[in-house]
């Protein structure tokens, strides 16, 4: 960036170039991004790749209607012709008196330790190095293991302005170490996976997620089908963790002002049993999904979204707060979307394993999507890793086996969240019990 | 640029590359959002760039840039080679290539109605028109619609050391519409999707009632479902499943990279008897139109129908020039790019289980109790365990040989291998009307899937209540 503009300049210029052209509300985002990748497959190197790349967003409201054009690199012509095409876009899209405003601007928050000077500064050898470091601890356990996966890293810095009079700088790093295994007796298959990520190298053991990965393959071995039944479902980590990202995915106020959501008429009742709260915060210490403000330039806030089972919030942007007269909770995106940030679940009386040791009979599903149907709330899913448990003890991985049921009736059967819960950057996974789940098995 | 893709390939190898290939590729696309009767949403993209792959004795490497500078694809050259030998000792499995006659091509499909030749302004007249067609079909009942679409170009020219130049160009056009109805209880959503190879004509041959409509009547009828019931059942497949059961099921399974890594079941089973007598899979990019189809891989290879399952045994894998070099045979085309800032991996295209003798009616009457799974919406697999899930936005209940009540928000999980060979009736009929974009190792591939309808027994279903 020594011997060019900068990203700040870049996005200032377009604002006043749409502006004079037009332009009512306008917000540009530039920036760059530099990443390198290493791909192991069959417990060995298969490429290492490189890329950097910048771009440029520029959205522009005219009479509430919304023109958003992108171009990639830094090519003055391209940029000035993106600008005109987000300007004319604008100008064809039907006014919409719903829009209200972008952000003015606000104190920026402070959010530490979201860029590590080691990550910016790893050469390739030492990405190799910890795919290498990978493949030799899973060998070492397990010398016929079939490891395939990802390390990679990613540099960035952005920048963002607006009519509205924000100006804003951002620059952040991330890592990440995602190894699957597979494990092979005789005829018998176990597969699993297992990652690590984080801002910071010093946050993460990315030297032993194979480990874990031959471990959880390990275990994988021997699958049997079950019967079916109405049983417990204890959610691990893992798999808590999407079942939660789901729920407050849909409390996403665009989502239901629209009428297109399961929560639609849910604020400020029960959705569930009063074990549950989760809070979403964008602002942990080097949180992966952290930072001082969204993409509209909205700093970010920690915001309860569900608390002792009752949805009290939603998550706004600019355009669903103003259409609400209430404020942006800073879960914008650029292009005019809401997207969660870390979430962050309260944690229960009791540890994982005693939850666990008191279920008669059940499943407990070790990661796996219990996607909802975002409109009927209907669940109809896979058990792709999953065991068996019986008077609580976990005995067998399970084959061939699914689930279903209404993640509102779900969620008033949630008994128990766990003391105990993985930890990563920013975010908090515990397990998740609920009782009296239908399960489709084929024995 | 095709004289920079040429002699960035010629560096590489100067410099040391075994093999190089350097792809330049120009993306455009425009999109339109209309939500509750307003175009309130537009969009336009473009991206441009340089890709460079070098082979360095046994490890690839590849490095990319945004721009079209000679300076930056000179610094792409170095990295990538750089990239390759910092890995190079700890190569497992050696990388190779396939040794092809070099090919000078080029293929430029036109659309019929390219982008810029139909005004924005009568794009959102024709998305209105779909959603008022949905509104005025469902009523009050339609509280939220969305129809969006969008058509782009993509201009790619690929040089490798070879000797192969090919430049081609194609342009997509996609259009979906959502409808969501409520009877003040639940809500259900009707979702339909059209894609082409191919322009702005798409909004032409899209009729309102064939597209806004269907998709309220599926939500309205959705309303009036039940939950479906849990357990094994003898199950039909629309077509619309059955393109999700080729594509998800066996298609991953039979892509060369994955089965090389061992990562498929179906590694060490060429020849094998795999499927019922009378299935046939093939995996073909040559189909005029169809939204998977392409003329030349990102690799330089020809397009070409491709037979996986051949009544019933496996005959073939999707190679790219790696893998065909590995399992000593042809490429097939299959090595596709999303961008300039990929490499190739294999993909498919348009995938397809072949017409069988069996009337659907005929079907229904030999089930005495079983689930017709229709509207496929989405799938997922897993390779390694051989396992795939299928979702079904909508299915009817069939009782003593004739359909029965409607039934809602069905999903299967099965093993592919038991789930072929248990196909027992291979209907008359054949749609291939799946158009999305297939997501492997974070690059997406235009694609599309289909077939007719198919009869498999003992299937797990999702249900809410065992009966």
């Amino acid at each position: 960036m020594s011997d060019k503009i900068s990203y700040l300049d870049v996005c200032a210029e377009c604002v006043e170039k749409a502006v004079r052209l037009g332009a009512e509300w306008c917000d540009v985002s530039a920036g760059a991004a530099r990443d390198i990748s290493v791909t192991i497959e069959k417990s060995g190197i298969k490429t290492a790749d490189a890329g950097q790349g910048e771009d440029v967003a520029i959205r522009v409201f005219v009479k509430g209607g919304m023109g958003y054009a992108v171009v990639s690199g830094r090519d003055r012509h391209d940029i000035d012709s993106t600008v005109e095409r987000a300007v004319a876009l604008a100008k064809e899209a039907t006014p919409d008196p719903d829009f209200k405003r972008l952000p003015s601007p606000q104190p920026a928050a402070e959010v530490e330790g979201l860029f590590d000077d080691r990550i910016a500064g790893m050469s390739v050898e030492e990405v190799v190095r910890i795919a290498v470091a990978n493949i030799e601890a899973a060998k070492a356990m397990e010398p016929e293991v079939n490891l395939s996966g990802h390390v990679s890293i990613s540099v960035g810095e952005g920048a963002l302005a607006s009519s509205a009079g924000v100006r804003l700088e951002s620059r952040g790093t991330e890592i990440d170490a995602d190894i699957e295994a597979l494990v092979k007796r005789g005829s018998d298959t176990g597969y699993f996976y297992d990652f690590d990520f984080g801002r910071h190298v010093a946050d993460c053991r990315l030297e032993a997620v194979s480990a874990s990965a031959v471990t959880g393959a390990r275990r994988f071995l021997g699958a049997r089908r079950i019967h079916s039944g109405r049983m417990t479902l204890v959610l691990g980590p893992l798999a808590a963790y999407g079942f939660l990202g789901g729920i407050v995915g849909a409390a996403n106020a665009e989502s239901i002002q629209r009428g297109r959501s399961y929560l639609c008429g849910k604020v400020g009742e029960k959705i569930a049993s009063k074990h549950l709260t989760i809070v979403d915060n964008g602002l942990m210490p080097r949180g992966v999904r952290s930072g001082a403000h969204d993409g509209e330039g909205t700093r970010r806030r920690p915001l309860v979204v569900v608390e002792n089972g009752g949805l009290v919030s939603l998550l706004h942007n600019s355009y669903t707060a103003g259409k609400a007269c209430a404020e942006s909770t800073g879960h914008g995106t650029h292009s005019g979307g809401i997207a969660p940030t870390n979430l962050r679940p309260a944690l229960g009386p009791r540890p994982a394993a005693e939850i666990i040791k008191e279920v008669k009979e059940g499943i407990y599903l070790e990661s796996g999507e219990i996607r909802a149907d975002p409109a009927s709330g209907d669940i109809s899913a896979s058990i792709d890793f999953g065991f068996y448990v019986k008077d609580g003890e976990i005995l067998y991985p399970v084959e061939s086996a699914m689930m279903g049921g209404n993640i509102l009736d779900l969620l008033t059967r949630l008994d128990a969240v766990s003391s105990d819960a993985r930890l990563e950057p920013g975010i908090l996974m515990p397990t998740l019990r609920i009782q009296d789940v239908q399960i489709a098995g084929t024995e | 640029m095709e004289d920079l893709a040429r002699t960035i390939a010629d560096e590489a190898k100067a410099r040391g590359a075994a093999f190089a290939d350097v792809r330049i590729l120009h993306r455009r696309s425009e999109s339109i959002m209309v939500q509750d009767g307003r175009a309130d949403k537009l969009s336009a993209y473009t991206d441009r760039g340089i890709g460079v792959r070098v082979l360095v004795g046994r490890c690839w490497g590849f490095a990319s840039a945004d721009s079209l500078e000679r300076s930056r694809a000179e610094k792409c050259v170095d990295d990538a080679l750089a990239l390759a030998r910092a890995s190079e000792a700890f190569v497992s499995d050696p990388a190779m290539v396939a040794a092809v006659e070099p090919v000078e091509a080029e293929d430029f499909r036109e659309a019929e109605i390219p982008s810029a030749a139909m005004p924005v302004k009568e794009k959102i007249a024709r998305c209105l028109e779909y959603e008022h067609a949905g509104r005025a079909a469902g009523g009050q009942a339609i509280v939220n619609s969305i129809v969006s679409y969008a058509d782009g170009s993509r201009e790619e020219i690929l040089a490798n050391t070879a000797g192969t130049v090919v430049r081609t160009a194609v342009s997509r056009a996609v259009a979906s519409c959502m409808m969501v109805a409520s009877d003040g209880k639940t809500l259900q959503r009707g979702l339909e999707h059209r894609g082409i190879v191919g322009g702005a004509e798409l909004l032409r041959q899209t009729e309102p009632e064939a597209f806004g409509e269907q998709a309220a009547k599926k939500a309205l009828a959705l309303l009036a479902a039940k939950p479906a019931p849990a357990g094994r059942f003898t199950v039909i497949f629309h077509p619309s499943i059955t393109g999700l059961l080729v594509h998800e099921a066996l298609g991953h399974n039979a892509e060369a990279d994955a089965v090389w890594a061992g990562q498929s079941i179906l590694e060490g089973r060429l020849g094998e008897t795999l499927a019922a007598p009378g299935v046939s899979i093939y995996d073909d990019s040559t189909l005029p139109g169809e939204f998977g189809s392409y003329a030349y891989d990102s690799e330089g290879a020809a397009s070409r129908r491709r037979t996986i399952i051949d009544n019933g045994q496996l005959v073939g894998f999707l190679h790219s020039l790696e893998t065909a070099a590995k399992f000593k045979t042809d490429p097939t085309g299959s090595g596709r790019a999303e961008s300039y800032d990929c490499r190739p991996i294999v993909r498919m295209s348009n995938t397809f289980m072949g017409r069988g003798t069996v009337p659907i009616d005929e079907m229904i009457r030999g089930v005495d109790r079983g689930i017709y799974l229709m509207d496929g919406h989405w799938g997922y697999v897993f390779v390694q365990k051989g396992q795939f899930i299928c979702h079904a936005g909508q299915a009817r209940m069939i009782e003593r040989g004739r359909l029965g009540e409607p039934l809602r928000d069905v999903s299967i999980s099965s093993m592919t291998l038991d789930t072929l060979k248990k196909i027992d009736a291979v209907g008359d009929d054949f749609e291939m009307k799946m158009p999305g974009m297939c997501g492997k190792e974070g690059q997406t591939a235009p694609t599309d899937c289909g077939g007719p309808h198919v009869r498999v027994g003992d299937v797990v279903v999702g249900g809410h209540n065992i009966e």
